[in-house]
C-alpha cells in the first residue's frame, strides 16, 4: 500500500508540542497530595524501569510511508529506553507474511515484533505463532485501550483473546473531486444508484466518472465489499456465516458491473490500486473508492495531484458503511525479546504518540484524536478526521474466522469474472458463497 | 567398493542432499495433510491428496490454461526462432553485435520482464497504447480472451532467443555439401528448407521444443506480476495455483500433491516423446 508521506519535521514539532502540553497539564491539575505522591513514585518506577530494559527489537515491516513515521519516532522512543534498539527491516506485502510464517516456525523468531494484516490473524493466532497481550494491555498505566476504535480492537481478538494492537487502519471510503461534483450540480452520493449516477454523470470522452479496481482476488473484493455494505448486504451474517448469494448482494455486483461498463476507465479490469490513485491525480477519473488516508496525499501541494491539490474530499460510502483494514502489531511467541518489544508497542500506540503519528501522516487507531482540535490544525483538517471517525465507527473487515486471505481470493475470483463477463452475477455469487463456506468450514 | 564407484560417490552424496532430500521431503508432504498454520495437527494421509486432486476443477483448469499458453508460446517461439536463425546465418556483417542484441532479452529475470510489461502495455503509461490511441484504436491486453495471449507473446518476446540459440547452434552445424548440391541443382530456397533443412535440423527442432515446453510449464512470474491469475482464472497457471494453495493459503501437502501430479504428467509426456523420437531415427 502506498500513501502520503510523513513530514519528520512535522513530526517532531508535534512530539515536542504533546510533550509540552502534557508537562503543562500535569503541572496545572489540581490533584490531592498524597496522590501526586502516589503518581510520582509510580512515574519514577516507570521511568527506571524503562531505562533498565535492554535488548534489540527486530521487526519486518512493508514498505511504506506508515513505516517511515515509526522510523522517525525512534529517536524519541530511545529518549525513553535508552537500551532498546528496535531494528526495522522492511520487505514487499508479498514477502511479509511468507518470511514470518519461516519465522515463527523457528525455535526462536527472527522477529520479536511482528506486524499482522488483518486477514491473517485468525490462521496465526489460532496456529499459536502469536503471544496473547491481554495481560500487558491491563497492565499498562494510561494506556487507554478502549480509546482504540471498536472495530480495529476487534480484529486482533481471536475466540476472546487479543493477539494484536492496531498499528494503522486502511478502511475505504468515497475519495471524490468537489469542483466536478459543483460543476455538475450534485450532491455527494448517499446510496447505491446515486453513486452509479453520479459516476455515469461525471464520465465524460477525456475524463472518467469512477476508477475501479476490479483486479481479481483481494483488490475486487475490497472495493465492491463497499458497495455491498451500500447496498444493505454484509458479507457475514449475526451467527458468522456468509452471506454473498444474497439479493442485496446481486444487487451491489449488478451495479459495480453497471458503473464499471458505464463509468471506469476503458480497458480497466486488470486494475489494481496505483492505477486508479493514478487515474485520479491525474485528472482522469472524477472519483474512487480508496484508503482514507490516501486524501492528504491527493491534497497535498505540489505532489503527486500537480495542480488539483485540495480539490478533492472524502466521504463515508454511500450507506455509512464500509471496508476496513488494518495492521497490526503482534509479537510472536517464539520472541527472544517480549518485553521490549511490548515496550514499544506500548509507546508507539500510547495516546500521546498516536497524536504525534497522526499529526506526521501515520493513519489513526485511536478515537480522540480525531476529535482534537490541535490535531486537527497541525494535521489534515477537521473535516478529514471527522470524516474517519464516521468511518471507523461504522466498517467491517472483509474476513472473520480462519482461512481469510483464501476466502478472500476465492470470492475476489468470481467477482472479477462476473465483471469480465465470463459468469452470470447469479452464478458468480452462488459460487463466491459456497467457496466462502466451505474455505471458512462453516 | 571399486574405485570408479568410489569417485562417484560424491556427485551422489550431492545429489542426494540438494536434490534427493527436498524431493523426498516434499514427496512425504503430499502424502500428509500439512498446513503450515495447523502445527501439530499433521496426519499421514497416503492418497489422499492425490485423489482429491482428480475432483478439484480449478486443478485440471490451471493445466489446460497452463498447455494453452505453452502451445502458444512455443509454437511461435519455435516460429519466430527458425526464421531469425536462418536469416542469421546469412547475416555478412555485425554478426557478433547483432547475437548479442538479440539474445538480451532472455538475460532479464522473468519477473522484472513481467513488471517491464505491466507498465509497458498499461492503457495510462505504456507508449503501445498511445500510439493505438493515435489511431483511434484500443486494445485490452489483460481482458477477457486476450490475457493469455498477451502473456504468451511475453513469453514469446523473451524466449524467442533462446530458441534462435540453439537452431542457429544446429544449423551452422549442418554439413555443407547436401545444401551445395540442392543449389547446383537448382533448388529453390523453400525446397531447400523442407528437404534438407528440416528434416536434417529434427533432432535439434525437437530438443529445442521440449526444452522450451517444459520451461514454458513452469510459467509464474508474468501471472504473479500482472495479472494474478485473472481476468477470473483465464491465466491461473498450474504453478501460480501451486503458489497460492502452498504458500498464499498454506496447505503445503496439498501443493505438494498438486506439483508431483505435474511432474507425473510430464515424465509421461517426455517419455512418449523420446520414444516417438527413437522410433522415428530408427527408421
Amino acid at each position: 500500500m502506498k500513501k502520503r508521506k510523513g513530514g519528520a519535521a512535522a513530526f517532531i514539532a508535534a512530539v515536542t508540542a504533546l510533550s509540552l502540553a502534557a508537562c503543562a497539564s500535569s503541572d496545572t491539575a489540581e490533584t490531592p497530595a498524597a496522590t501526586e505522591t502516589t503518581a510520582s513514585e509510580t512515574t519514577a518506577s516507570e521511568t527506571t524501569a524503562a531505562a533498565e530494559l535492554t535488548g534489540t527489537v527486530r521487526v519486518l515491516m512493508e514498505g511504506v510511508p506508515d513505516t517511515d513515521v515509526v522510523t522517525a519516532l525512534l529517536p524519541e522512543f530511545n529518549k525513553l529506553y535508552p537500551g532498546v534498539t528496535i531494528e526495522i527491516e522492511t520487505a514487499a506485502y508479498d514477502q511479509m507474511r511468507d518470511k514470518y510464517v519461516a519465522s515463527f516456525q523457528a525455535p526462536e523468531s527472527t522477529y520479536d515484533l511482528a506486524i499482522i494484516d488483518n486477514p491473517w490473524m485468525d490462521d496465526f493466532a489460532d496456529a499459536g505463532f502469536l503471544s496473547p497481550l491481554d495481560d500487558q494491555i491491563a497492565n499498562t498505566p494510561d494506556y487507554n485501550y478502549e480509546d482504540i476504535a471498536a472495530p480495529l480492537r476487534a480484529i486482533n481478538e481471536v475466540n476472546a483473546v487479543t493477539y494484536g494492537v492496531p498499528f494503522y487502519n486502511y478502511v475505504l471510503g468515497l475519495i471524490y473531486r468537489t469542483d466536478l461534483l459543483a460543476e455538475a450540480g450534485l450532491p455527494v452520493p448517499t446510496n447505491l444508484d446515486e453513486l452509479v449516477s453520479t459516476a455515469q454523470a461525471l464520465n465524460t470522452p477525456a475524463r472518467a466518472g469512477i476508477a475501479m479496481q476490479p483486479q481479481r482476488g483481494y483488490k475486487i473484493f475490497e472495493e465492491w465489499g463497499n458497495w455491498l455494505f451500500s447496498a444493505g448486504g454484509s458479507i457475514y451474517d449475526e451467527n458468522g456465516v456468509p452471506t454473498l448469494d444474497t439479493p442485496e448482494a446481486q444487487k451491489a455486483l449488478e451495479a459495480y458491473i453497471t458503473a464499471y461498463n458505464s463509468a471506469a476507465p476503458a480497458d480497466s479490469l486488470n486494475w489494481g490500486f496505483d492505477e486508479a490513485l493514478r487515474s485520479v491525480s491525474n485528472n482522469q477519473s472524477a472519483m474512487m473508492i480508496s484508503y482514507n488516508w490516501m486524501l492528504p496525499a491527493l491534497n497535498k501541494q505540489n505532489d503527486i495531484s500537480g495542480d488539483l491539490a485540495g480539490k478533492f474530499a472524502l466521504a463515508p460510502m454511500p450507506g455509512g458503511k464500509q471496508v476496513l483494514g488494518s495492521w497490526n502489531w503482534a509479537i510472536p511467541a517464539n520472541a527472544s525479546n517480549p518485553d521490549a518489544a511490548w515496550a514499544f508497542i506500548s509507546w508507539i500506540t500510547s495516546p500521546e504518540i498516536e497524536k504525534a503519528r497522526v499529526i506526521a501522516g501515520g493513519a489513526p487507531i485511536r478515537i480522540s484524536p480525531l476529535s482534537d482540535s490541535a490535531v486537527a490544525e497541525a494535521g489534515f483538517g477537521a473535516d478529514y478526521y471527522a470524516a474517519v471517525a464516521e468511518m471507523l465507527a461504522n466498517s467491517q473487515p472483509l474476513s472473520q474466522g480462519p482461512n481469510g486471505e483464501e476466502m478472500i481470493q476465492a470470492v475476489g475470483t468470481e467477482l472479477n469474472s462476473a465483471v469480465a463477463g465470463t459468469k452470470s452475477v447469479a452464478d458468480a455469487l452462488a459460487e463466491a458463497q459456497k467457496q466462502a463456506v466451505n474455505i471458512q468450514g462453516l | 567398493m571399486a574405485f570408479r564407484i568410489k569417485m562417484i560417490m560424491p556427485l551422489v552424496a550431492l545429489f542426494l542432499v540438494a536434490i534427493g532430500y527436498p524431493l523426498g521431503y516434499s514427496f512425504w508432504l503430499s502424502l500428509t495433510n500439512y498446513r503450515i498454520t495447523k502445527p501439530g495437527q499433521t496426519e499421514f494421509v497416503g492418497m489422499a491428496q492425490y485423489q482429491a486432486l482428480f475432483d478439484n476443477a480449478a486443478y485440471w483448469e490451471a493445466l489446460i490454461v497452463t498447455g494453452t499458453f505453452m502451445v502458444i508460446a512455443v509454437s511461435l517461439e519455435l516460429v519466430l526462432g527458425l526464421a531469425i536463425a536462418l536469416a542469421l546465418r546469412r547475416q555478412v556483417r555485425v554478426r557478433n553485435m547483432t547475437r548479442a542484441f538479440l539474445l538480451s532479452p532472455m538475460f532479464i529475470t522473468p519477473i522484472a520482464v513481467g513488471l517491464m510489461f505491466r507498465f509497458l502495455l498499461n492503457p495510462q503509461l505504456g507508449p503501445l497504447d498511445l500510439l493505438l490511441e493515435k489511431l483511434n484504436l484500443s486494445y485490452d491486453y489483460f481482458g477477457p480472451g486476450n490475457a493469455i495471449f498477451t502473456i504468451a507473446l511475453i513469453d514469446v518476446w523473451q524466449w524467442t532467443p533462446f530458441m534462435v540459440l540453439l537452431l542457429l547452434a544446429g544449423l551452422e552445424s549442418l554439413p555443407r555439401a547436401p545444401f551445395e548440391a540442392a543449389k547446383v541443382d537448382g533448388a529453390s530456397p523453400w525446397l531447400t528448407l523442407k528437404s534438407i533443412t528440416l528434416p536434417m535440423l529434427s533432432s535439434v527442432l525437437v530438443v529445442a521444443v521440449l526444452i522450451r515446453g517444459l520451461d514454458a510449464m513452469r510459467v509464474f512470474e508474468y501471472v504473479f506480476a500482472i495479472t494474478r491469475g485473472g481476468p477470473g482464472t483465464e491465466t491461473q497457471t498450474i504453478q501460480y495455483l501451486i503458489y497460492q494453495t502452498g504458500i498464499q493459503f498454506f496447505r503445503l501437502g496439498q501443493a505438494s500433491a498438486m506439483a508431483y501430479m505435474v511432474l507425473a504428467i510430464v515424465l509421461v509426456f517426455v517419455i512418449f516423446l523420446f520414444r516417438a523420437i527413437n522410433k522415428e531415427a530408427r527408421r
